[in-house]
């Protein structure tokens, strides 16, 4: 028994002894003061500017990569690589370059550059993602080494829109052929290190001028769990985390004296969307009384935490087509209930219409759909919810098999998504038409906004297609998610973009680190 | 002995087709598209049909099987539709950090389970066996996903000891290993617990009792090395619940291996890594239940692997 007992200790001593080690070990590699950890959720599909379209792809690739315009706070498109950009005719935008742009390795960014990557994206071989976005673009060729020119086939408003791809040098390789960092850019980062599922570490462009009490490299580290974010935040490891933190956790973070949470206006569109394929809800009336029915200040106040505001439509109030005299669907039950009856649907005796829809939606949107379910009883309509996995859930969406559904739009800049969204001829598998929505004025309407150049002229077109987005009700306007990001306080001078861009992360500058107590060796 | 293990890796090769079939017919039957998720709904009706082509997702579903049996053959899992690199270079990055934690997390299983088995099975109803069947109880019912948290509240953010996620040193597979081991741990602890009042009512602990060993030293040499032959092929057979526990221990920890991959994929509809990541799994828990028979044999020579 004796050494059965000295066996059992000396078991136990190894396995202290392990603990000990993994405490020294997991201390032994602080990071420097001019570094931040950036958490995200998810690795990007694409580290080349030129493939990646998901979200985390776009916001990484905008730290490395400078396009010809970007979008300002407003969703205007300001020249970024562009000194100066002149339209001669409804067709045709020139781009002035700017002088002494340098790409992380020291070449200077031409023309040449700019036609390469859009060749490349428009190459039928490379199969970009990208590629559909710019149907529009009839040409670009470049006349001199800082001049490019953009032609489109017919007058195209938008086409600023075209000149947001990042520029890569030219002969830049197809994805498959490269190294896991991907191209290098002429943005204030490159990219130094690519562990895939891990963690993306950027360091600054030497040839991009930069402040010296600025971040001077970033890791960004992939972290799926939003309570391990949290957590990380918490303990002082990572230093900025934006819109992912869930809002039950908001109050716990904003408690801890390192912390702070920056709450700002965005541009998300939260939307319940109808299948006009439904003759049910067709129906104008019915589309109004389920308007009615939702309760959406309420919503906002206890599940979002007030991190919202209602929307009246597809653009929000920093959007410079913006319109928000339109007409708004208050709660009110009661006049849900009589439209309903108008309708030719009057309560039972059980106070239930014999109506009743099925709200699809994937695992994480059950919680909305239960509320939205619990509204839709009060007057009378019965929800049945039906979850999927996001994929399954998406093809169901676009194949038109679902009654109701509530989703987002992320990123929307340019009142053209009007058109993307609602004109008949974007109806699946064409477009983003989702809900078969189809009208005549509408098409009008939008198709005009598109070809429309004068900007005055446009806003005026732009504002009787919110009217009659209203009005017509493809979608009932939830609300615009606010901007939540919850950075450690040695943070400072964020600047939030509406659309969520961590393009303020490049110009924050570091004060001394601040984590809590030091950690034990 | 070597006609056995030429038997049984052979055996393999039907495991192996089984399971590439399974994985085939599933992913391919679930509703969602890899084209639209790659493209996106605003790609041209040219681009998809070309993307389609390009990745031989226009042909019948059997001649894609074929092609998918014919590239298994010569060991390629094709390319990955979403990340466009070789399946087999994606789960050979990722493959190492899930057997790292699996490996970890059953060590920690087996320091946990040996002694406190140990203890409840020398005195069934003392407060030792009390004490270490509570901690079972407790291992069993606690699921991965409040353990992690908890343990990383406890250990990182207020004691500091320990990192709160991702791969690196020791440090940062200490709690993971912790959280995926400790249901094992229960399990095999309560395993030997009973394995060793079995073999305490046995007729050769009898005997060694009356040739004049005390009771600990005749549980030590003779009924132990009894009692572990069930714990052993316990083990072998709980490899599958620890893979698969590894998935939600990676997201949990940012661990990144072969299960963040697998989620990811089945999100995107990436046939070719679903594919891919479901034989991994299957063929490492054939793999590991190859040797668990093999190290059966070594322990009970009575067993015969032939």
């Amino acid at each position: 028994m004796r050494k059965t007992t000295a066996r059992l200790v000396l078991l136990t001593q190894i396995a202290a002894a392990l603990v000990a080690l993994a405490g020294c070990d997991s201390r032994s590699s602080e990071r420097s003061t001019d570094m931040i950890q950036v958490d995200i959720e998810t690795s990007p599909t694409s580290t080349d500017p030129r493939f990646g379209t998901d979200a985390t792809s776009s916001r990484i690739n905008e730290l490395i990569f400078d396009s010809l315009v970007k979008t300002d706070r407003n969703g205007e498109f300001v020249g970024h690589l562009a000194d100066r950009i002149e339209r001669p005719s409804a067709t045709e935008i020139v781009f002035h370059l700017k002088h002494g742009v340098r790409f992380s390795d020291g070449r200077e960014l031409t023309a040449r550059d700019v036609v390469f990557t859009y060749d490349s994206i428009l190459a039928p071989e490379s199969m970009s993602p990208k590629r559909a976005g710019l149907e529009k673009l009839k040409s670009i060729t470049a006349p001199d080494d800082y001049t490019i020119v953009m032609t489109t086939a017919q007058p195209y408003a938008p086409a600023l829109e075209l000149a947001t791809e990042g520029i890569v040098p030219a002969g830049t390789p197809l994805p498959a052929k490269q190294s896991a960092a991907g191209p290098i850019g002429s943005g204030p980062f490159q990219m130094v290190d690519y562990a895939r599922d891990e963690a993306i570490r950027l360091e600054r462009n030497p040839y991009n001028p930069h402040s010296s009490n600025t971040a001077q490299s970033i890791l960004l580290k992939i972290v799926p769990d939003p309570t391990v974010q949290a957590l990380e935040l918490a303990e002082g490891v990572c230093d900025f985390s934006g819109n992912y933190i869930e809002d039950d956790v908001l109050p716990w973070l904003a408690a801890h004296p390192s912390l702070k949470i920056s709450k700002t206006p965005g541009t998300t569109y939260r939307y319940l969307s109808f299948n006009f394929r439904d003759p049910r809800l067709r129906d104008l009336r019915v589309r109004q009384a389920i308007a009615y029915s939702i309760d959406r200040n309420t919503i906002v106040n206890t599940m979002l935490r007030g991190a919202g505001r209602i929307a009246t439509g597809l653009l929000s109030p920093e959007n410079w087509a913006y319109d928000g005299n339109v007409t708004t669907y208050s709660y009110d039950p009661q006049k849900a209930g009589q439209l309903l009856d108008q309708a030719g649907y009057p309560a039972g005796r059980n106070g239930m219409r014999g109506l009743r829809f099925e709200f699809k939606t994937t695992p994480e949107g059950v919680r909305m759909g239960e509320v939205f379910q619990a509204m839709l009883q009060r007057v009378g309509i019965e929800l049945t919810i039906r979850s999927l996995d996001f994929a399954a859930y998406y093809a169901e969406i676009q194949a038109g098999g679902f009654d109701l559904t509530s989703l987002q739009w992320v990123g929307i800049n340019d009142p053209n998504s009007y058109y993307m969204i609602f004109d008949s001829k974007k109806i699946p598998p064409h477009g983003m038409n989702r809900s078969y929505y189809s009208n005549p004025t509408m098409d009008r309407l939008v198709e005009a906004g598109m070809s429309t150049v004068d900007l005055d002229a446009r806003k005026k077109i732009y504002s009787q297609v919110q009217q009659l987005a209203a009005d017509e009700l493809p979608y009932v306007s939830l609300w615009w998610v606010d901007n939540v990001a919850v950075m450690n306080r040695r943070l400072e001078g964020f600047d939030a973009y509406p659309n969520g861009s961590f393009r303020s992360l490049a110009t924050l500058t570091l004060s001394s680190p601040s984590g809590g107590e030091e950690p034990s060796q | 002995m070597k006609n056995y293990l030429v038997r049984r890796l052979l055996a393999l090769v039907p495991v192996a087709l089984g399971v590439a079939t399974l994985t085939f017919a599933i992913i391919h039957l679930v509703p969602g598209d890899p084209v639209i998720a790659m493209l996106g709904e605003t790609a041209a009706p040219a681009d998809i049909v070309g993307m389609r082509h390009q990745l031989g997702l226009d042909r019948p579903l059997p001649a894609q099987y074929v092609a998918y049996l014919g590239g298994l053959a010569i060991g390629d899992l094709g390319e990955s539709i979403s990340y466009r690199k070789p399946v087999s270079r994606l789960i050979a990055e990722r493959f190492p950090a899930t057997i790292e934690l699996a490996a970890a997390g059953m060590l920690v299983a087996v320091l946990l389970a040996f002694p406190l088995g140990l203890i409840a099975g020398a005195n069934p109803g003392g407060a030792g066996d009390l004490g270490a069947m509570g901690f079972a109880i407790v291992g069993i019912s606690v699921p991965h996903i409040y353990l992690g948290p908890l343990l990383m509240i406890l250990f990182s953010l207020d004691l500091r000891w320990l990192p709160l996620t991702g791969r690196g040193g020791i440090a940062h597979l200490v709690l993971p290993a912790i959280t995926l081991g400790t249901a094992l741990a229960a399990i095999l602890a309560r395993m030997l617990r009973q394995s060793l009042i079995r073999v305490r009512a046995s007729d050769y602990m009898r005997t060694a009792l009356s040739k004049g060993l005390s009771a600990r030293a005749a549980l030590v040499r003779h009924g132990l090395k009894n009692a572990l032959t069930s714990v052993v092929t316990i083990i072998g057979l709980q490899m599958g619940a620890l893979l698969s526990g590894t998935l939600i221990i990676e997201i949990i920890f940012s661990w990144p291996g072969i299960g963040r991959l697998l989620i990811s994929a089945i999100g995107s509809r990436d046939y070719p890594v679903v594919q891919g990541c479901v034989l991994t799994f299957a063929m490492t828990y054939v793999v590991v239940n190859l040797a668990t028979d093999l190290v059966y044999a070594i322990i009970d020579p009575r067993v015969r692997v032939s």
